[in-house]
């Protein structure tokens, strides 16, 4: 009686765990930088739909308006501050550092299908495309996932991606970038990253479960940024104001740890660390806590903290007078020594069986003095 | 560092886990193990926004793309 009432619960929860996949989602994003700085608008839609318990498709569309401005060094031409406003051997009292303005529209999709095999392991085939005006990325991915033991308890992922890229990169006076103003309008540039990751996952308990994943990234090509600027001291009367210079390479490796506990029914913590490495000599740790409450019924609330640390890159320096004949060079503040932190809430409220609304608040501050306020908000149908 | 994260992977991955029966998972099958927040979509802005201003990425999966790095 015992067995059948076992058997009977399990066959249960295996339903349970195969309904309410089906489902379509709207996002509406609003980024917002302190200062005067960066703006996104991004409305975002995904779709989830079960073919049978072998197959699930999943697509995800989003298009960002960004607005604002970014700082960069520039030449004061006294036209208003632009990243091309470049020059050889300018007077270094007319260097500035300030915010530099432009807008973009990014419009980025996946699709990604998951196949069940006989023995439940999953292979996952990915798809993905991003596009701006002048960046365009594609992506094929896959992911093999594979149960160890019967009672699937343990399972061992690896997955592996292939991106390229374009880079449209705008041509200015000779000397100043990769290609000069003789050469056409812009310069095509291209990269590509591989990315692989290894996941062993397993249920520690009945209501506890971790992971450990080991991940490496290759980036090869062009992985300058074509509107961040560096000064090169000539002799500290005259300075040359032109497009920074990052190798053409960078291998990244790293480890990240997940654990999962529902502390009771309606209480569910996460915790995330990350390990990151690079041969630009950027290290970084990432410790996620957070936690799901399950008021009742109707309405969750998600409470979250993020801290991150990272060491600066070997070629990165922020003065304007640093850089000289070096050939790496950058004064990008991604690439600097910093810290920043993230305080994350959403709430969301279940108006029926199929109907869901969620709000979220956020806000994220580094120690470069970038700070910024995020919201999201939408509303999910399951079908 | 190694010696931290070594001396979690040990206690987190060793014998004394014990097996979970199928009719055991009631709890770890709920959508809140799953994912550190309920709001998926809300996750991939994140962590576009961050891959966009931070140097680091990776150990989230394998796939993401696209710029936006101004």
């Amino acid at each position: 009686m015992q067995l059948r009432l076992s058997l009977a619960t399990a066959t249960l929860l295996a339903s349970m765990a195969l309904q309410a996949q089906d489902y379509v989602s709207l996002q509406y994003l609003q980024y917002d930088e302190g200062s005067g700085r960066t703006s996104v608008s991004a409305p975002a839609l995904t779709i989830n739909k079960d073919f049978g318990a072998d197959y699930t498709l999943n697509a995800y569309i989003v298009v960002d308006a960004v607005s604002g401005a970014s700082p960069a060094y520039s030449v004061d031409t006294g036209s208003g501050a632009s990243a091309f406003s470049r020059g050889i051997g300018v007077a270094a009292a007319t260097v500035q550092y300030s915010n530099i303005s432009y807008t973009d529209t990014r419009t980025a999709g996946d699709l990604a299908l998951t196949k069940r095999l006989d023995n439940r392991d999953e292979l996952n085939i990915g798809i993905a495309r991003s596009q701006e005006r002048d960046f365009y990325s594609s992506e094929l991915s896959t992911e093999y996932m594979h149960w160890l033991g019967d009672n699937k308890n343990k399972s061992l992922s690896f997955g592996v991606s292939y991106q390229a890229n374009e880079i449209l990169v705008e041509c200015t006076v000779a000397g100043t970038s990769s290609c000069d103003t003789g050469s056409g309008a812009s310069e095509k540039m291209t990269a590509s990253v591989i990315n692989t990751q290894l996941t062993y996952a397993q249920n520690i308990s009945q209501n506890a479960t971790a992971s450990i994943s080991l991940f490496g990234i290759m980036e090869s090509g062009y992985l300058t940024n074509p509107y961040k600027n560096v000064v090169r001291n000539n002799n500290g009367v005259t300075a040359d104001v032109v497009g920074e210079n990052r190798p053409d390479s960078r291998k990244a490796y790293g480890v990240s740890l997940k654990y999962a506990n529902a502390l009771r029914s309606s209480l569910t913590f996460h915790t995330l660390y990350r390990y990151y490495t690079d041969d630009w000599n950027i290290n970084s740790h990432t410790l996620d806590l957070s936690l799901i409450y399950e008021l009742n019924k109707k309405w969750t609330l998600d409470f979250g903290i993020r801290g991150y640390m990272q060491g600066e890159a070997d070629f990165y320096n922020g003065s304007s007078t640093y850089f000289t004949s070096q050939i790496y060079a950058s004064s990008d503040d991604r690439l600097s020594n910093f810290t920043s932190s993230t305080i994350k809430t959403n709430v969301e409220y279940t108006m029926s069986k199929d109907w869901s609304v969620n709000f979220s608040a956020n806000y994220y501050e580094q120690s470069t003095d970038l700070q910024a306020l995020y919201f999201m908000t939408g509303i999910r149908y399951n079908f | 560092m190694k010696f931290t994260i070594t001396i979690i992977v040990l206690i987190l991955f060793s014998g004394c886990t014990k097996e979970i029966k199928p009719w055991e998972k009631g709890m770890l099958a709920k959508d809140s193990m799953k994912s550190s927040s309920k709001n998926t979509i809300g996750k991939k802005f994140e962590e576009h926004m961050f891959f966009s201003k931070e140097a680091s990425k990776g150990g989230s999966g394998i796939s993401g793309g696209g710029c936006g790095c101004n």
